[in-house]
């Protein structure tokens, strides 16, 4: 060996070939990889989001997702309050609770790595104790990819055109098919149950119409509604603003199928077949109905079943009280309505017609006659508009049009009609008018997203030539010189927000007068009641506060033995609610004589 | 061009295997042909060797359980045309018989397996161990449609303690609303 070792020297200098390659040795901290796109690792569950529906529980092959309660999360309408929790020792990640999430809160993450000595460890909430998920979300579903089908089954309607022709119903109903194509999107979570007034019994009815077991819908849909071909026609569906499916697409169509399931059975004869209505034996005792309505019918029902002698007491000549004659025959044809009366009578219900309680028989003898008295009066009476020249020749409540038409009568109405008002009954007598051969305008004072008419009436006045102008205040009704409407003035209004925080307020604008011609004028700005009939002797007991009678949980009033529902109740003047009444006096009444 | 050597697959596949129906209705580079199960070995060996397709992509099984009839589904891709083949067979559902094909390509050798343990098609002439992915497997195949996978796995593992307090959703909502649901209709509730 030499002195001065070159080779020794350089070669390690070789070494520095390496400097810029990447290490093979794990680098610490050690980095794990990250999974791959799409992978299935444990469950993340957006606890705000989710509705509790349960959907994910039931699809589990392995029965690894239970429903719970969790603190600090309540129940509430359109939330089941219920939150999915995993046994993760069960679960396969085949991430079939993703794909059939409708709101789509429930997600995989790429977290896979869980250790843990006691295997009990592997029930745990996604969400709640996993929150750091939300930012490694990876397995998801869109609405391209979800296993719901979130598009509804169309309904087939008559177009604008033909509809202004007649009087022929606008919906068409669905067809055998596609009535269970419908069903089947259901998931069956009972959401929309809780919304419904009259809390229907709405999974187990759609379920059996999506297995074909329509006479078993009938009887589902019978055991708490007897009208409910009226609600599949008019309802207001709320159950459907609440629909599960609705969360990324569109509600099943809840009030159509039940109208499929009803329209099955043609007839009333043919409705007491399937409904196979078990009547008890008479128990002697009697009740007194007030009003053939949805209310008073509902309780008629109901009462004939447990073994009453019910009596109805209605002043006009047909019975369906404001679904009679409020509601348009195109919306709601009358065979329809008369089919479920004469089913309603079929089981024992007499209906007095033609008897105007407070005039062709007093309250009193109805009360002493009877073991217990329900009152389903409605709102006969409108509101007036309150402006110089209403009076005139040609100027009318669109609620009284429409009674008329509905009873048959002739109306003339000319060619020019205004209606004033923004709710159901301002939309019916504009659509029923176009029907007549008038053009039609609808003053509303404030915008038409603020019209508390149901969406779809707006759509279909305007689609059949209804021209809405909002925010006009009507201010005179102009007379021609015979003292007829020749035109109504109008002030443009302008919204001003609320200071209380309220809805915003429309104001008129000073100096914009706007005249506009007419051969009538219709006023559709609410109802109220007419309580005459109620002798003085009941005023202290039977209280009305705000035109309405103040009855408790189960409908009663101040006097026990009298029973209220309906639109002279409840503010949401809708059928439901009315039904809804009519079977909880039923319940309540049955139970008070019961226990007598 | 790609019309035209699908036009082309067509005409070379019928002049050989009459009855073979095909499916020309994509849009994309893809051409079904559905042919009668003892036709399946010399089509994908016509395929493979006269026209190309040399990959074996995928092989599947469709259990059509109402028409009772199991579909099995080869897919085939030609690198030099750069277009796939399905080729299409159903199969008696009750006794669902095919001819082993792993000497056309070795790896049908796995998915035969497969769709023997799975679907319980059996292949005449594999020769494989009985097991392949299940272990002690005694009932029905598994991805037949009508095996209940929920019921097998309720049956086989039992449940952690600790689960008592599971809710039922209806019954939650229907509790809080005071609703009844009647017992006859509660056959239709989820």
């Amino acid at each position: 060996m030499s002195f001065f070792d070159l080779k020794g020297t350089l070669k390690p200098l070789t070494a520095l070939k390496q400097f810029g390659k990447k290490p093979h040795t794990i680098s610490y901290p050690k980095v794990s990889k990250e999974a791959a796109d799409r992978y299935r690792g444990f469950h993340y569950n957006d606890l705000e989001e989710c509705i509790g529906c349960g959907n994910c529980s039931t699809i589990c092959q392995n029965a690894a997702i239970d429903m719970i309660h969790l603190e600090g999360i309540e129940g509430k309408k359109g939330d089941s309050g219920l939150r999915p929790r995993i046994d993760h020792g069960r679960c396969c990640w085949c991430a079939l609770c993703v794909e059939v999430c409708p709101t789509g809160s429930l997600s995989l993450t790429k977290d896979y790595n869980y250790v843990s000595e006691d295997p009990d460890s592997f029930l745990w909430t996604p969400g709640k104790d996993n929150p750091q998920g939300k930012e490694k979300i990876s397995f998801f579903s869109t609405e391209e990819t979800s296993l719901n089908v979130f598009q509804r089954v169309p309904m087939p309607e008559l177009e604008g055109k033909e509809r202004v022709k007649s009087f022929a119903e606008v919906v068409l109903g669905y067809s055998e098919t596609e009535a269970r194509a419908e069903a089947s999107r259901c998931i069956s979570c009972g959401l929309c149950t809780e919304v419904c007034p009259d809390h229907m019994h709405i999974p187990e009815y759609i379920n059996a119409i999506a297995s074909g077991n329509d006479a078993d819908a009938v009887r589902i849909i019978y055991d708490n509604n007897p009208l409910p071909e009226m609600c599949g026609k008019v309802c207001t569906h709320r159950c459907e603003d609440v629909c599960a499916i609705a969360s990324r697409g569109e509600a099943i169509a809840i009030q159509w199928l039940k109208r499929y399931a009803t329209e099955t059975a043609a007839t009333a004869d043919i409705t007491h077949e399937i409904v196979n209505p078990e009547i008890r034996e008479a128990n002697g005792k009697t009740v007194g109905i007030v009003g053939a309505g949805p209310s008073g019918l509902t309780a008629a029902y109901y009462l004939a079943l447990r073994g009453y002698d019910v009596t109805i007491y209605e002043a006009n000549a047909k019975a369906g009280g404001a679904t009679m004659y409020g509601i348009p025959k195109y919306r709601f044809p009358i065979d329809s309505l008369d089919k479920q009366i004469d089913y309603i009578q079929s089981i024992g219900v007499k209906i007095n017609f033609n008897t105007k309680v407070g005039k062709d028989i007093s309250f009193k003898e109805i009360y002493d006659n009877n073991d217990a008295v329900f009152m389903g009066v409605g709102f006969p009476d409108a509101w007036s508009l309150g402006v110089d020249g209403e009076n005139a020749e040609g100027s009318i409540q669109a609620f009284r049009y429409l009674y008329m038409i509905n009873s048959g009568e002739k109306v003339d109405i000319g060619d020019k009609v205004i209606v004033v008002g923004g709710g159901n009954v301002a939309i019916d007598a504009a659509r029923v008018s176009r029907r007549m051969g008038a053009e039609v305008t609808i003053l509303y004072r404030r915008r038409v997203a603020d019209m508390p008419a149901a969406q779809d009436e707006i759509d279909g006045a305007e689609e059949e030539g209804v021209t809405i102008v909002p925010q006009a205040i009507p201010i005179k009704v102009i007379e021609d010189e015979k003292g007829h409407v020749k035109a109504v003035e109008y002030l443009k209004a302008e919204m001003v927000p609320d200071e209380r925080g309220g809805r915003p307020r429309p104001v008129a604008i000073e100096g914009s007068n706007t005249i506009i011609e007419a051969t009538s004028v219709m006023a559709a700005i609410g109802q109220k009641g007419d309580y005459s009939f109620l002798e003085k002797e009941f005023e202290d007991k039977i209280k009305i506060e705000r035109g309405r009678f103040i009855v408790n949980e189960k409908q009663q009033t101040g006097d026990p033995k009298v029973f209220a529902g309906g639109d002279a109740v409840n503010r949401t003047a809708d059928a439901i609610s009315a039904i809804a009444d009519g079977f909880r006096a039923c319940k309540a009444i049955d139970e008070m004589l019961m226990t007598k | 061009m790609m019309k035209e050597l699908k036009e082309h697959i067509i005409r070379r596949v019928k002049a050989n295997f009459t009855e073979a129906e095909e499916n020309n209705d994509f849009t994309y580079d893809r051409l079904d042909f559905t042919v009668k199960k003892e036709v399946v070995p010399s089509l994908l060996l016509f395929l493979k060797e006269e026209m190309g397709f040399k990959h074996l992509s995928h092989a599947s099984c469709v259990d059509w359980l109402e028409e009772g009839e199991l579909e099995l589904v080869f897919i085939l891709w030609s690198p030099k045309d750069k277009i796939k083949v399905f080729v299409r067979t159903r199969l008696d559902r009750d006794n669902p018989v095919m001819d082993n094909m792993d000497n056309i390509w070795p790896q049908l050798h796995t998915y035969e397996r497969e769709f023997r343990e799975m679907f319980g098609v059996q292949f005449t002439g594999l020769e494989a161990p009985d097991e392949f992915i299940l272990e002690d497997w005694q009932g029905p195949p598994p991805f037949r449609r009508d095996f209940d996978t929920a019921a097998y796995a309720e049956k086989t593992f039992w449940h952690r303690p600790g689960r008592e307090d599971a809710q039922d959703v209806r019954e939650t909502i229907a509790n809080r609303d005071g609703e009844d649901i009647p017992d006859f209709a509660k056959k239709y509730s989820r």
